[in-house]
């Protein structure tokens, strides 16, 4: 429905006052929801530290149930944070494109994304079959598994969001001046791809 | 649930797991599956997943929205007025279950010695009762009570996101019936902390517990985001954050909490759960787990937590306070900051639970530093209440008591905190009763009394019906005296050292036992008469006013229950929330259509009926009518049925009445009506509508009203809020409003006692309002002691009192008095006494003269005018 913009006279000044957005209230709920899974990884990483370093008298990594050291496919897995990260700049090409009027070009970033997102997600998959240990090995499993598996999650929901925001780009209801959804997902993609960084160097570099 | 069986079938024979049945993975498998079944069943899911298919749905579907009749509370709805009424409805079900738990522990706690449970039932009842009561009582009740008022507080049409909001509310049932549902797989016996390794092993209740406590978690999170975006988006324009009510604040801080502290303990319950189901070795110590991380994570959430349980509750007692004592709120801004800063250090505090629980030793210094500093900001709190408090007209109505008593039991409570929070205290006191006796001080008598503050505050909002004030007191004392009974011994007790979450004791416990036994059971009694006075007054109450209270902020312009979307137009916030007694401050402007009147102001005078008759000059009567009229627009409508009385009467009092008020600058106007009170009342509250309506009566044996229970027939007839207003009989016939009117004395001697001299007063009291003193100065005989003295001044007394008698049974103001001396003695003496405005000396025959000379010779200024009653009263 069109509302005319502009002053109103002045003998209408006793018409109510209208309700003013301050400010875009998905894009908040979005960064607090990011706030409060921050603080859940937070949580897991806790765990993590505690059993890093409440277990006195020990080398790491830790050895494993029959005696070997658990060790993790650091190359690889660094190949694939790089595959991660990359995916984030793409998805803020696609942003930029369609900032520019471009939607053809926010499809294209949006697929690149989530190609990388779900090859990120299948070689880690790949390297689960091939560690040679189980989450129920030591608490160490334990805690690479939830980590690992939660930030797995993670991704598997932002490939959801992100396939969701491509078909409405495919339906153009995209624009410069609309685009709440697909910022929102952006924010979580970018946010899940932070955490990872922050896990692989904190459980497989160091 | 036979899916979920299954599925987890299926997948174990796929993958060769041994055994291939294991109840633990089983259930909570079924549970999950089941919860998500039952909320798709719901329909919480429709809107999104019609979007993501791509199905024909609008954004501004508001089928979801508003009630018809009450058995759509129990459908899926998205009205935040709605989901605030299902909030308190579930939670305060879950209430009642685990006050049943309590009131078990106690049982069995009677005597020494096992009564109704051993061992394990009893822990499962403790852990039961801490879990309902914490998860899905203390913590989502705010998020009711903020979902009802909050948007209407901010001027907002609802919150935020109302689909999440419907989504989060039946979260809840989930979390609660899972918990509930343990009672038939064996319950959870690990307490609400849940530590392992004894939440590792036991029943299948267990996981159960942990499942739940996602879904509450998750429901917390949800309505905190929700309510944050609201406060940050959609308040009314002109609500500065220093304009927002406490409440608002309140809600924010703690949902700040609730974002970012709820994720540890859903971390916490994951990783015991994966121990449960999956098998990893988070807490078995030989495989490398650490039981001690369990604790830091978990306390990491749960102490916040405990300010999640009192924030918001500090909002509402400053609501409360606030407009019962009718100032503005001391420290508005302190207030304010002093909530943030609580929230801040609540974060910082989390170990002082783990002081002996062989963590990190060099841990323990700071934390008992920054716990002691939590006093600080709390106290700041508490002083800013009394200050509040400090020489307001405070009004001691149901939701007042429970904010002083709050502020009692929460002192009590804090100070034990301040104790606990001493290492070398806390090392002596840790898992006894004095840890008991402080929790509940300070979540029973603080949270749990804000809560009651809240509901008996916000009930004529949010049903549109007045609650029973009678039994809202019987309510509060049940509850209060039934508290320091329960939870006081409790602190001897721990310093003795009784362990707490043992089902047996020492038998030299068992007075102090028993004792707080029936103090419990008080408690018990207390909210059966609860839930009496909210069901009955929901269903037949009297109708409640738009501002029962007068409060200022915006929840208390709009309607009770307000319209579908609140506000018919956006209103402008023009000042701060709790401008108490400042003339002309206002908080915000609402705006109306034309046809209910257009602009509605706060200062807008709405109607208030008084009825009375015999009592209508009282003292008693007037000073509640300018108490009301001190803290609120109000214009008043005196009434005053005449039955076969005399009509005449009724109008001279009313006049007085009239012209006292208008006096002290009260907005009255009056009219004396045929008929009896009952018809009359009525015709007379479907006329003007009236906020309240105000009865005044003589005490019961005298009052010809109460003896015909019409105080009770208007209050059914009308609906209206009322109250009654017993006037003591000698205030009735007292001489009203002492300073008020201009006095007028009328000085006789012979005169006194005869008719004509009250047919003169009654002239000059109907022609303008004043109260009258009658003077007999008696010129008497020597010696003064004398017989003959004697006898003219008991007749002399007697007459007065026949006079007396005469004008105020006819609603003259008057008195009088015999004195001992011939007027031209006598008279200046009365005339310094009693200054009056204008003198009326009435005589008879030859006297009239003498006595006037008298009178003007001491009157001075005063102006002094002579009847001759003549013959007529010499007959």
């Amino acid at each position: 429905m069109a509302t005319t913009a502009g002053h109103a006279p002045a003998d209408q000044q006793a018409s109510p006052p209208q309700q003013k957005q301050h400010m875009n209230a998905s894009l908040i709920a979005m960064l607090l929801f990011i706030g409060s899974e921050v603080m859940l990884f937070a949580s897991l990483f806790t765990a993590y530290f505690f059993i890093r370093y409440g277990v006195a008298n020990e080398t790491w990594p830790p050895l494993k149930q029959d005696g070997e050291p658990f060790t993790l496919p650091v190359l690889l897995t660094g190949v694939n944070t790089l595959i991660l990260i990359s995916s984030s700049f793409t998805l803020w090409w696609g942003e930029k494109r369609l900032a520019a009027g471009d939607n053809k070009g926010l499809i294209r970033g949006l697929w690149v994304t989530i190609l990388m997102g779900a090859t990120f997600l299948l070689i880690q998959l790949n390297e689960y079959a091939h560690l040679g240990f189980t989450p129920q090995d030591k608490a160490f499993s334990g805690a690479f598994y939830t980590l690992t598996g939660f930030h797995g999650a993670h991704v598997l929901v932002g490939l959801i969001v992100l396939s969701l925001c491509l078909r409405r780009a495919y339906k153009n209801d995209f624009s410069h001046s609309y685009n709440t959804p697909l910022t929102a997902g952006s924010y979580y993609w970018h946010f899940v791809d932070i955490v990872w960084v922050l896990l692989f160097f904190l459980v497989y570099v160091i | 649930m036979l899916f979920a069986f299954l599925l987890v079938f299926l997948l174990r024979a796929l993958f060769g797991f041994e055994p291939l049945y294991d109840g633990g993975v089983y259930g909570g498998v079924a549970g999950l599956i089941g919860a998500i079944g039952f909320l798709w069943g719901i329909g919480c899911f429709d809107f999104w997943l019609g979007w993501a298919k791509g199905a024909d749905i609008s954004e501004e579907d508001h089928s979801f929205h508003g009630v018809s009749n009450w058995k759509q509370y129990f459908r899926f709805n998205t009205d935040h007025k709605v989901i605030g009424i299902q909030y308190l409805g579930m939670t305060l079900f879950f209430m009642l279950w685990g006050g049943l738990m309590a009131l078990l522990i106690r049982t069995e706690l009677a005597a020494p010695g096992q009564q109704i449970a051993d061992g394990e039932t009893y822990n499962g009842f403790l852990s039961m009762h801490a879990t309902l009561m914490i998860f899905v009582f203390a913590v989502p009740v705010f998020g009711g009570i903020a979902n009802y008022v909050l948007p209407i507080m901010l001027g907002a049409k609802d919150m935020a996101f109302p689909r999440l909001n419907a989504l989060s509310f039946w979260f809840l049932p989930v979390a609660g019936f899972m918990f509930l549902a343990s009672m038939f797989t064996g319950m959870f016996g690990a307490a609400w902390t849940a530590y392992p390794p004894l939440a590792s092993q036991g029943t299948m209740g267990q996981t159960l517990f942990e499942l739940g406590v996602q879904f509450a978690g998750a429901s917390s999170i949800a309505t905190a985001i929700n309510f944050l975006a609201t406060i940050v988006t959609m308040r009314a324009p002109g609500m500065t954050i220093w304009r927002m009510p406490i409440l608002a604040w309140a809600t924010g801080v703690t949902s700040v909490l609730a974002v970012f502290a709820t994720p540890f303990i859903a971390g916490s319950q994951f990783l015991t759960m994966f121990d449960r189901i999956m098998g990893t070795n988070f807490f078995v110590p030989d495989q490398g787990g650490d039981v001690i991380m369990y604790q830091h994570i978990f306390w990491f959430y749960s102490h916040p937590a405990v300010y999640i349980m009192l924030l918001p509750g500090f909002g509402i007692i400053s609501e409360v306070i606030a407009t019962f004592a009718r100032k503005p709120l001391f420290g508005y801004r302190a207030m304010a900051f002093s909530m943030v800063a609580i929230a801040v250090l609540g974060f910082g505090v989390w170990a002082h639970h783990m002081f002996v629980s062989g963590m990190a030793a060099w841990l323990r210094v700071p934390m008992m530093i920054t716990t002691i500093i939590i006093a600080v900001p709390t106290g700041v709190k508490m002083w800013s209440w009394l200050a509040t408090l400090w020489q307001g007209r405070i009004h001691i109505k149901t939701p007042m008591l429970w904010a002083l008593g709050f502020l009692f039991t929460f002192l009590m409570g804090g100070l034990s905190g301040v104790f606990l929070g001493i290492v070398p205290a806390d090392i002596q006191m840790s898992d006894t009763y004095f840890v008991t006796a402080h929790l509940h001080y300070v979540l029973y008598g603080g949270s749990v009394y804000t809560i009651f503050a809240g509901l008996y505050y916000w009930f004529p909002k949010m049903t549109g019906k007045m609650y029973s004030e009678r039994l809202g007191h019987w309510h509060f004392w049940l509850t209060f005296i039934g508290t320091q009974l329960t939870f006081f011994p409790m602190h001897w007790q721990g310093l003795q050292g009784m362990p707490r979450r043992v089902s047996d004791y020492d038998p030299r416990f068992e007075t102090v036992n028993s004792i707080e036994t029936i103090g419990s059971y008080m408690l018990g009694v207390a909210t059966i008469v609860f839930f009496y006075n909210i069901i009955v007054s929901w269903k037949s109450g009297p109708k409640a006013p738009w501002n029962p209270w007068r409060g200022k902020t915006l929840e208390w312009m709009v309607s009770s229950p307000p319209p579908l979307f609140n506000f018919d137009a956006v209103p402008q916030v023009v000042g701060g929330p709790y401008q108490y007694g400042i003339p002309d401050a206002r908080h915000a402007v609402v705006f109306a259509p034309e046809e209910f009147g257009g602009e509605l102001k706060e200062d807008t005078r709405y109607p208030v009926l008084v009825v009375a008759n015999e009592t209508l000059t009282s003292q008693t009567l007037i000073d509640e009518i300018r108490a009301r009229n001190a803290d609120g627009l109000w214009s008043f409508q005196l009434v005053v049925p005449v039955g076969d009385g005399d009509r005449s009467v009724a109008e001279r009092r009313l006049a007085t009445t009239l012209a006292i008020l208008a006096e002290s600058g009260v907005s009255a106007t009056g009219r004396v009506a045929d008929g009896d009170v009952v018809s009359v009342a009525t015709e007379a509250a479907k006329e003007i509508q009236p906020n309240e309506l105000v009865i005044a009566t003589l005490p019961l044996a005298e009052s010809q009203w109460m003896r015909t229970d019409s105080v009770d027939k208007v209050r059914k007839a009308t609906g209206v809020a009322l109250s009654h207003v017993v006037v003591p009989a000698n205030d009735a016939r007292a001489l009203a409003g002492t300073s008020a009117l201009p006095l007028v004395m009328v000085v006789a001697t012979e005169a006194i006692g005869a008719e004509a001299l009250a047919t003169v007063v009654r002239t000059r009291a109907d022609a303008e309002p004043a109260r009258f003193t009658v003077v007999a100065p008696l010129d008497l005989p020597d010696p003064r002691w004398g017989a003959e003295a004697n006898e003219r001044r008991r007749a002399a007394g007697e007459a007065m009192t026949a006079t007396i008698n005469a004008l105020v049974n006819t609603g003259v103001a008057v008195e009088g008095e015999v004195m001992d001396d011939a007027p031209s003695v006598a008279l200046p003496l009365a005339i310094d006494a009693y200054k009056p405005s204008r003198i009326i000396v009435a005589g008879i025959n030859g006297e009239t003269a003498g006595l006037r000379e008298a009178a003007e010779a001491a009157a001075g200024d005063t102006p002094v005018e002579a009847v001759n009653l003549g013959a007529a009263a010499g007959a």
